[in-house]
């Protein structure tokens, strides 16, 4: 079984900034996941693009070194899921970048298992609609 | 790449009766991805540990890590899980976070 770990605004900014109150906490999921990868479990961390710009996470800045390091993988608003952020930004009134995270929860493979890092539990349920997720609240 | 006959031939024995992977290469490629990915994160991790000792994670941190990106019923009782972490690691100082999960949920049941 293979899981995707989706990280919201506050956990990327926890993880960029070592000053941040939750850093240690989020960089302890990312040691998690590595030390899952090289026991081959299948795990990888993913961050919709739309979260990344509310972030402000540019890859080619040197602030961003250390998420760059991490091998987070970008999920782009393509076509299909800014189709579905837009229906759940329309039924929910979230943020932008909470519509696009659920769009990436909703376009989740069936078999895949999905944990949420997130410091908004009750908007991670509503974008989630009827997936089933792990939600880590920071 | 050279593979030894004995791993090639188990790779693709369980391609064909596991459906592990759509192939043996696919299987390999996968297997190479995953453990290269891990040595970059330890790597990066290593080196940001080293530029700020605070941030590295103590092995309860990461057990209350583990469970949480499992949904294990354990992760809403972080305390135990940090006790369980401090009980292990005195008899195991290379425990993992899931020797720790595995630990606390036998002392859990064992306490039912």
């Amino acid at each position: 079984m293979s899981r995707i770990v989706v990280l919201d605004n506050e956990a990327v900014q926890a993880l960029q900034n070592p000053a941040h109150p939750k850093h240690r906490r989020v960089v302890s999921l990312a040691q998690v996941v590595a030390s899952r990868k090289r026991r081959a479990a299948t795990v990888e961390v993913a961050v919709p693009t739309a979260v990344r710009v509310e972030a402000g996470w540019d890859r080619t800045s040197p602030e961003w070194v250390f998420p760059n390091r991490l091998r987070i993988a970008d999920v782009p608003l393509d076509a299909v899921r800014a189709s579905t952020a837009a229906a759940i930004r329309h039924r929910t009134e979230v943020s932008v970048a909470d519509a696009h995270l659920g769009a990436v929860i909703q376009s989740t493979s069936a078999g895949q298992q999905i944990t949420v890092v997130t410091s908004d539990l009750g908007d991670m349920r509503l974008v989630a609609g009827d997936r089933d997720i792990t939600v880590v609240a920071i | 790449m050279r593979i030894p006959t004995a791993l090639r031939d188990a790779a693709a024995l369980a391609v064909r009766e596991l459906g592990v992977a759509a192939s043996a290469t696919a299987l390999t490629t996968a297997a190479l991805r995953a453990t290269l990915e891990a040595v970059v994160m330890q790597a990066a991790l290593d080196a940001h540990y080293e530029q700020h000792p605070q941030a590295r994670p103590d092995l309860g941190d990461l057990a209350v890590a583990a469970a949480e990106l499992d949904g294990h019923p354990l992760a809403v009782e972080p305390e135990r899980l940090r006790r369980a972490a401090v009980e292990i690691v005195a008899k195991h100082p290379d425990a993992s976070p899931d020797d720790v999960l595995l630990w606390a949920e036998a002392r859990a049941l064992s306490a039912a």
